[in-house]
Order: C-alpha cells, then structure tokens, then sequence
C-alpha cells in the first residue's frame, strides 16, 4: 500500500525532475533530497504504543492545546469505555499522520509532525462516577495556596486531553477530531492553548527559555534517564495506572511590565541563576550545581534566601518532579501590556510527597512571585500506555 | 463515480476483508464506521454506514443490499436532486462497481442505510454488517464503529426518504 508520505515525496520529486527537464541522476537526488528536507517537520512522528502514554517523555513540540472535559450528567462506567475506545483509535492513526475513522477533513492530514495526545482524570471525574476509591495514591486536589489567583475558567476539569504536534495547522485538525468525538460523552470545560519553539531554533538536549528569558528547565531529570523514570513513572497500584503518572498544572501569569524594568543582575537574584546562561551564581555554566552555603565576601549568601532555585529545591525528601511548561500568549492590552505566562505542566508519581512542600515553600518565599501568578490550577491522573487492542485507562472504567 | 484520491491514499488500517483466499479478496472495504446521531440513539431509529468498496475481481460487482442484527431492515440509498432539493431515497439497482474501480459512501452521496435500529446505536458502539451483492460474496463486516458526525445534508433528509 502506498503512503501518503512517499506518494507525495515521489511525485514531489518527479514533478521537480520533469521541471528541470532532467535526466542526470546525481542532480534528480539532490531535487529529491531537498523537497524530503521541505517536509522535514511534517515527516518526524512519535511513536503511539509503549509502556508509557506519548507526549510526557518527549522533547517539547512547537504548539499545544490542552482541553479539559466534564461529564455528561449521567455519564456511566460503560460510557467513559466507548469515549477511550474513540480517543484511542483516534489518537493512534494521528501519531501516524493519517486522517481519523470519519475525518471530515482528511485532506488536512499532511504529516504526523510529531503530534501527540495523552489522556487524564482529575479528582472530580473519580467522585462524579462514584468511584474516589480507584484514585491513584498521591493524587490530590490541590489546597489553596497564598500566592494563588485562581480563576474557574483556567481550572479543574474531569478528563484532560493534552494535544501537542510542531505544526499549528496539525494540532488545530487533531483538536478539532479529538473534541468531536468526545461531545457526546462531555462539554468542553476549558482550553488553552501555548507553544513552545518551532522546529530547527533550539538543538535538541538545550534547555528552552521562557518569556521572562531565563533558562527553564536546568535541574529536570534527563529524558530517558533512570532517574526519570523513579520520579516520573508510577511503579505501584492498580494496572492502570503502572507506567502512567501525576500531573500538576498550573497557568501562571507573568508581570512582564515590571519584570522587565529589573536589570539582568536584578532578574539573577530572584530567580538565583545568571540569566545569559542559566549558570547558578555560584557556577560558571548551567550544569554546575548550585552551592547554596557559598556567601560572598559581605556575609551574605550568594544565592539569596529568597531565590526561586533556593526555595524550590529538594529539602533531601525526594521533592523532584519533571517539569515540562509551554508558553502561552493572549491579546495585548490597549496599554500594550502583554498578558502572557506559562502552561506550568509537573509530572511526579505521587503529588503530595513530590510537589506539594515545595509549591508550599514558594509561596511561604520566593521573590519571583511578585512577578508571577498563578490563575488557573488542576491535578490529573495519566494512565499507563497501550499496546496491541488496548483502550487507554483499560481496566479504569469496567 | 467520484474517486477521493486522499482517502485511497491514506493507510486505513482498520478494517480488512478476508474472503478465505491468499490473494486479493474480490471485495475490499476501507474506512468503514457508522454514524451516531440523535437519529439512531433510540429503538426504531435509523443511520448511515460509510465506506470504500473496491473491486478487486475481474467482473462487475453489485451492492444490492444487506442485514444485520441490529437493524430491521438495510437498505442502499442515495441522495438525488429532485424538485430543487436534495432527497434521500431507495438506490434503484443498487451500486455496481467495475472491475478494478473504487466506490465511495459518503455522507451526502449514496450509502448503506441501517433502518428499523433493535437498539440505540450510539457514539464508540462496534458494531456487524453484512453486505448483500450480486456478483461476490456477501460480506460481513465486524468491526464497524459508530462515530459522532453532524452530518450536512443527512439532518435535513433523513425524515423524507421515499421508497
């Protein structure tokens, strides 16, 4: 069976070999070759099938939406089996880059471009069906913290599709199926939508920047890495969650307006890292490791007793978690205020021993929340990842 | 006979047809499901099934009808102009489809209609359908899905269908 992909590689390249009036071989490769590197992006697909749902351990893609659902009243356990029967179909077929079953719009199928979904509960979906006593040990609503500014419309949610890909046209069409099919099962409850850089910007294994310029992302455990896998992925409870995980998210406003009057030594105190490279004040580049006893000649400690990096970092219990935030960006003001921030997006097996005293730290100190807050707060449960005739949350909802 | 070059393209792995043979199979059917609607969510509903039929064989074909539990009538229908509207009725003869040729059902074009429904068909609903031909076996397909699908002209038709 031919594939669209080299269907369209093929043609592209005899089209351009026609053009030229060429018969030289050696010139037809490099025509080839070039029109393969236009599609680059539109080629590169994740891979849907494995222990673990796609997009989580991942490097972060251009654009994403994140939709959160609530249930139908009267939703039953039967119900939730069909909607994951759908998604799962349909969340396959796109990470191969084809059109889904009844695609309205399948000529909008050019490529995978790395697009990926995964699927979430949170709290409120176990309670509506009656079933808390299948939550995941570790998955919590989260308390209200001092810092927080929350608004209903940023927050909560029963089920979380989270759609990524590194083309907006791509994630459009995929968000676009994924929400079809889940309206007979649910509303909408909220969307929100970021990015990230596009493709070909910042070589793969360099940490990203966030739009207050500083490097973010230094101390998250390496892709891969084993110690990724002890934080991230749950090895305990029931089958359907092994090999699944936590999710903290958090939409984060960011001050801009007078984030940007700081100078850049100013920008380093609070955060507690040099802002051209991320390095900690007390290195030299971004791998060092923070000293957090080192002062300076007056007395005081070189990273400050209010630095974020001080006050989020692991008080010895094992208070790490991986970190994988998007951007997001809304209309500007008349004022010319960017309202812009961050899809704050944590994955840790267990909330509350991972995430919760650190969140609590910060907002006890931490001079970077004069210039963030948090508007929008939700926690999710990931299953485990399918193989084979597997649903996603196979198992959850008998 | 409208020939959707992107849907031949696209890899739809889900449904495979197997007449016992080693070889190509007279009879294969791509992209199959079923649409759910608030049209076949109840007993004595009704609601269209849609897919590609190629012909492998060496003879012409013919859709001329079908069965399935569910339903207690199937039948093929098409939508025609008539008296400046676009109506659903009875396909005359049903689909006949030459050697080599690929036909499509789709919404908004001739496709199979399950009528009289047993029970609700509704969205993540697996469904069997056997289709009826003259000319090949009949077929039975066995992993039909039922998909959520507004439709565009579907809605408005599906209460005046003419027989």
């Amino acid at each position: 069976m031919v594939s669209r992909r080299s269907f369209l590689a093929s043609s592209a390249a005899a089209a351009a070999s026609a053009a030229a009036g060429l018969g030289v071989g050696a010139t037809a490769a490099t025509q080839l070759a070039q029109s393969q590197a236009e599609t680059a992006t539109a080629s590169r697909a994740l891979k849907f099938e494995g222990a673990h749902q796609m997009g989580i351990e991942t490097p972060i893609q251009a654009v994403t939406n994140m939709v959160a659902f609530d249930i139908l009243e009267g939703t039953t356990l039967a119900d939730m089996r069909r909607w994951m029967f759908l998604l799962t179909d349909d969340i396959r077929k796109m990470s191969e880059g084809e059109p889904v079953l009844a695609d309205p719009a399948p000529e909008l199928s050019i490529g995978a471009a790395r697009f990926s979904a995964y699927v979430g509960f949170g709290p409120s979906l176990f309670r509506k069906l009656g079933i808390e006593d299948r939550m995941p040990a570790g998955l919590i609503d989260l308390p209200a913290f001092s810092i927080d500014a929350l608004k209903e419309e940023f927050s909560g949610g029963d089920v979380l599709i989270h759609v990524a890909a590194d083309d907006p046209v791509v994630l459009s069409h995929s968000v676009r199926n994924l929400v079809r099919d889940s309206l007979p099962f649910s509303t909408v409850r909220w969307n929100q939508a970021g990015f990230s850089h596009s493709p070909g910007m910042v070589p793969e294994g360099v940490t990203h920047r966030n739009l207050m310029g500083q490097v973010d992302g230094t101390a998250n455990p390496a892709l891969d890495s084993q110690d990724f896998d002890d934080l991230v992925w749950i090895k305990d409870g029931p089958a359907w969650i092994q090999g699944g995980t936590l999710m903290v998210f958090r939409r984060i406003a960011m001050q801009l307006d007078t984030w940007d009057q700081l100078s850049s030594v100013g920008k380093g105190e609070v955060i507690g890292r040099t802002l051209k490279d991320g390095a900690p004040l007390t290195g030299t580049k971004e791998s060092d490791l923070p000293d957090f006893d080192a002062r300076s000649a007056s007395g005081l400690r070189v990273i400050p007793e209010f630095a974020h990096i001080r006050r989020a970092s692991d008080s010895g219990k094992g208070e790490r978690i991986f970190r994988r935030p998007f951007s997001y960006e809304m209309p500007i003001t008349k004022e010319g205020s960017m309202d812009v921030g961050l899809l704050w997006c944590a994955y840790q097996r267990n909330i509350e021993q991972q995430y919760l005293p650190m969140q609590l730290r910060l907002a006890e100190l931490d001079l970077l929340n004069r210039w963030t807050l948090p508007i929008g707060s939700a926690t999710f449960a990931i299953p485990k990842g399918v193989s084979g005739e597997e649903v996603i949350a196979e198992g959850l909802f008998s | 006979m409208k020939l959707r070059k992107v849907s031949i393209l696209a890899a739809f792995a889900s449904l495979l047809v197997l007449t016992g043979c080693a070889q190509d199979p007279t009879v294969e059917v791509s992209g199959a499901w079923v649409r759910a609607s608030d049209f076949s969510d109840h007993v004595g509903g009704m609601t269209g099934a849609f897919m590609e039929i190629k012909n492998n064989g060496s003879e012409t074909i013919t859709l001329v009808g079908g069965s399935a539990e569910i339903a207690g009538k199937v039948e093929i229908h098409e939508i025609v102009m008539s008296g400046g509207e676009m109506v659903m009725q009875l396909k005359d003869g049903g689909i006949s489809i030459e050697p080599g040729a690929t036909h499509v059902l789709e919404m908004g074009g001739d496709h199979v209609m399950l009528m009289d429904l047993k029970q609700p068909i509704v969205a993540g609903d697996v469904l069997s359908v056997t289709l009826d031909f003259e000319g090949a076996e009949d077929l039975t397909l066995t992993d039909l899905v039922a998909k959520p699908s507004d439709g565009g002209d579907e809605t408005y038709h599906e209460e005046d269908h003419n027989h």
